[in-house]
């Protein structure tokens, strides 16, 4: 088993927490994981990669076409990591548009990419924290199906790593995500 | 792994818990990316253990080094860390402590920018270790990070010389599980030698005699395991190793191509030479200079950046290393394997303006209304600058140079010598952060005084070394653990310089420091006595990231969208990452997640935006 995730988006926004949860629950379950983050020089406000590999590897690094899953945790980001996303990955964008521009959408259906836009930072916002739109579009994600673990061993994990105050209003925010899928 | 606990950290922490665990008694250090997470790694599992390990931050490389050398030459266990141009400020010590015998251990981890990343130059430790003849490791992941790290005390202890470890950005800032030992109990064995992997090579050919079958590791080639005889092998070290059996492992070449790993760069292994003796062809994949490369030196068969094969500089990427493997694989006819791009992705993507994202200052960074007030006071000014954060300016023209620490400094002296030689006087401004300052402003600025350089220097104090991850400076009243020490002020420094024109401003306050900058520039040209000069402002106020206040978050949004008209001068001057321009309002807008309500662009609106009186 081996599954290639690249998280990307804007630093200050909680990509790398985001990664955390991903490679943590891995491996509380049990399988081999590697992240590698790069954040560049800006503490604030830069784009922000993480790259995770869970399963069978030696490296955490994630070659061009490779990537099983690719998260964006803003738009811009996602088009300017598209090149990681292998024919037939998945995609989950964290955008309030419905539609993406004709080309690329011609594109991932072509590549047969399965691809969410998802409103997380409407979602975060709706329930007062925006910042914690990182958890919407991670709850989104595990009631797609694609996650290596359950969607109780990801909340198990956001309980433990994020601090006590921010708890309840992550998993709220976590909640409303996975449930945003069904509506 | 047994009972043993187990913790997902990244590189740096790993390296920290093996150090603790290998009996460190003292650690110093000056942050700089990708090193800075060692010591508060140290900090932590030494508080965990209950253990007595002295752990400070110092002002530059090489009081860090000298202290630990000092330890060390008197029988402790000593470490200290660095990023690769730090060892460059530590060097003239490095160079002496090299040869002399220690009592007791000394580590010397420093820590590479293969790109660079967030450096000014790549430079490979390696080399230079190998140069001096200091022995050298190159761990390959987090893990072994650990694990070198326990292993070069061990050696250093037992061998009584100083012992550098080089991991690399991607060791340093990966994460995976690692194991916590008991202090003293970690047993390491080196994996230095043939690669082997389940399904790969090794398990199937007849290269490696009985007893390695099905064995997924690395075995060192001997008389019982001759190294494999065959067309092409590839020589590699460090995370481009890891990334480099990945890599093989993708393009199904398991089975074709050997891969030989290095961990000790300096000395190496007799094992490296009979490996690249029994192939034909041998590829070495290595950050970021020649050493493995140059060590083999085996002419026409050894393939990498003497003959172009391997990009002489820049990371070696996962889809780097893939095409240099693949194109290596098809010359030696061991079939055409797999991978080919699919364009289709960057055509899909052409009609696409996304925001471009360079490196730039936080929302509501005080440097940010700084370089705004400088350039907005005298735009054709020289501007130079240093290493830090505020680098950069460079993004809003007030930075027009940075070289190294300190560097900044002695440019503004260079500069304002030359034109005054010339007869000219122009308004040279130099930057510098306090934690740089500390570090590496004073000599230059001791010259500046001496000669009475005639610039302005803004030293810009927001109390803390941020880029790196809010370290204390030596302002900072506190030491790496967090205990009270006495706070050096930099005023009171500056004043023993005994300059006429010092103020301190906050930078928030935009026109008072435009006004206070267009004064020092008329002491500076008014005066042609040398006595006293540079003109010095201290720009003070709390890096945004760790201010106790902050501006009052409860305010509504930031209204910059109700008076624009679309000029974008706020972007252009203010380059702050919370202004978005949205293409279908045809208006700034304001991104939320990242505006931490400074309310500062609408000040720069209001002096930047165009009249309908200006000619513009």
């Amino acid at each position: 088993m081996k599954l290639e995730i690249v998280c990307t988006g804007i630093g200050g926004r909680g990509v790398l927490l985001a990664s955390t949860m991903l490679i943590e629950t891995a491996v509380k379950a049990g399988m081999k994981a590697m992240a590698s983050d790069e954040y560049g020089m800006s503490q604030r406000g830069g784009s922000v990669v993480s790259l995770i590999k869970i399963g069978d590897c030696n490296s955490p690094l994630i070659g061009r076409e490779n990537a099983d899953i690719l998260f964006a945790f803003e738009e811009s980001e996602f088009y300017r990591n598209l090149v990681f996303l292998k024919k037939g990955g998945t995609a989950l964008i964290n955008t309030r548009k419905k539609t993406l521009p004709v080309r690329v959408d011609e594109l991932l259906k072509a590549r047969r990419v399965d691809c969410h836009l998802v409103d997380a930072d409407g979602i975060a916002s709706s329930k007062g924290s925006i910042q914690a739109s990182n958890m919407a579009l991670l709850g989104f994600f595990a009631n797609v199906g694609k996650a290596p673990y359950n969607v109780n061993a990801l909340r198990e994990t956001i309980k433990e790593k994020t601090k006590s105050k921010l708890v309840e209003k992550n998993l709220e925010i976590f909640d409303a995500g996975y449930q945003s899928q069904v509506e | 792994m047994g009972n043993i606990k187990m913790e997902v950290m990244i590189g740096n922490y790993s390296i920290a818990r093996g150090l603790v665990e290998a009996g460190l008694e003292l650690a110093a250090a000056y942050p700089g990316t990708p090193s800075s997470e060692i010591i508060p790694g140290i900090i932590e599992f030494n508080k965990r253990e209950g253990g007595h390990i002295h752990a400070e931050w110092s002002t530059n490389e090489r009081c860090a080094f000298e202290v630990a050398f000092g330890a060390a030459l008197t029988g402790k266990k000593a470490a200290c860390m660095m990023k690769q141009v730090g060892l460059n400020v530590a060097f003239p010590s490095f160079l002496s402590a090299r040869r002399k015998r220690i009592k007791g251990g000394l580590v010397i981890i420093c820590c590479d920018d293969p790109g660079p990343q967030s450096s000014q130059t790549e430079q490979d430790t390696r080399l230079i270790a190998t140069l001096m003849g200091v022995t050298v490791f190159d761990p390959c992941s987090p893990r072994e990070a650990g694990d070198v790290a326990y292993h070069a005390m061990e050696y250093s202890y037992k061998h009584k010389v100083p012992v550098v470890v080089r991991p690399t950005h991607r060791v340093s800032h990966a994460r995976e599980n690692i194991g916590l030992y008991k202090p003293g109990t970690r047993k390491v064995v080196l994996n230095e030698g043939i690669f082997l992997q389940s399904g790969g090579f090794g398990t199937h050919t007849k290269g490696l005699k009985d007893g390695i079958e099905g064995k997924v590791g690395v075995v060192k080639p001997s008389d019982k395991n001759p190294p494999p005889k065959g067309k092409f092998g590839i020589v590699a070290s460090g995370m481009t190793f890891s990334i480099t059996a990945d890599v093989v492992h993708e393009l199904n070449m398991l089975y074709k191509i050997p891969i030989y790993k290095v961990i000790k760069i300096n000395p190496v292994e007799k094992g490296l030479f009979d490996f690249v003796d029994s192939l034909e062809k041998i590829l070495v994949l290595e950050e970021t200079d020649i050493v493995l490369e140059s060590v083999i030196h085996r002419g026409n068969k050894v393939f990498g950046r003497k003959n172009g094969y391997v990009p002489a500089a820049g990371e070696l990427t996962y889809d780097t290393i893939r095409d240099i493997i693949e194109r290596l694989a098809n010359e030696t006819g061991l079939g055409k394997s797999g991978f080919s791009p699919d364009i289709s992705i960057e055509d899909s993507l052409k009609e696409i303006t996304f925001t471009p994202r360079p490196p730039t200052l936080c929302a509501g960074c005080p440097h940010r209304s700084a370089f705004f007030a400088m350039k907005h006071a005298f735009p054709d000014a020289i501007f130079p600058g240093d290493i830090g954060c505020y680098t950069l300016g460079i993004s809003m023209g007030a930075v027009d140079t940075c070289i190294d620490m300190g560097g900044g400094v002695d440019l503004a002296s260079g500069f304002y010598k030359a034109f005054s030689q010339d007869g000219k006087f122009i308004p040279i401004i130099a930057s510098i952060g306090d934690s740089t300052f500390f570090h590496a402003g004073l000599e230059p600025l001791y010259d500046a005084r001496l000669t009475g350089k005639r610039f302005i220097l803004v030293i810009m104090d927001n109390s803390t070394t941020a880029m790196t991850g809010m370290q204390p400076t030596p302002q900072s009243g506190i030491t790496a653990d967090g205990t009270k020490t006495h706070s050096i002020n930099i005023q009171d420094v500056v004043k023993a310089f005994g300059v006429d024109f010092l103020r301190i401003i906050d930078p928030y306050d935009i026109p008072l420091l435009i006004e206070t900058l267009k004064e020092a520039y008329n002491y500076l040209a008014s005066d042609n006595n040398l006595e006293h000069k540079p003109a010095m402002i201290i720009t003070k106020r709390e890096c945004i990231l760790s201010a106790k206040t902050k501006p009052d978050a409860s305010s509504g949004a930031v209204d910059i969208e109700q008076n624009c008209i679309g000029c974008k001068v706020c972007t252009k001057y203010f380059d702050c990452p919370a202004l978005v321009f949205d293409n279908e309002k045809q208006k700034i807008t304001i991104d939320e997640g990242l505006c931490i309500k400074c309310g500062l662009c609408l000040v720069v609106c209001s002096m930047k935006r165009p009249s309908k009186k200006a000619k513009k």
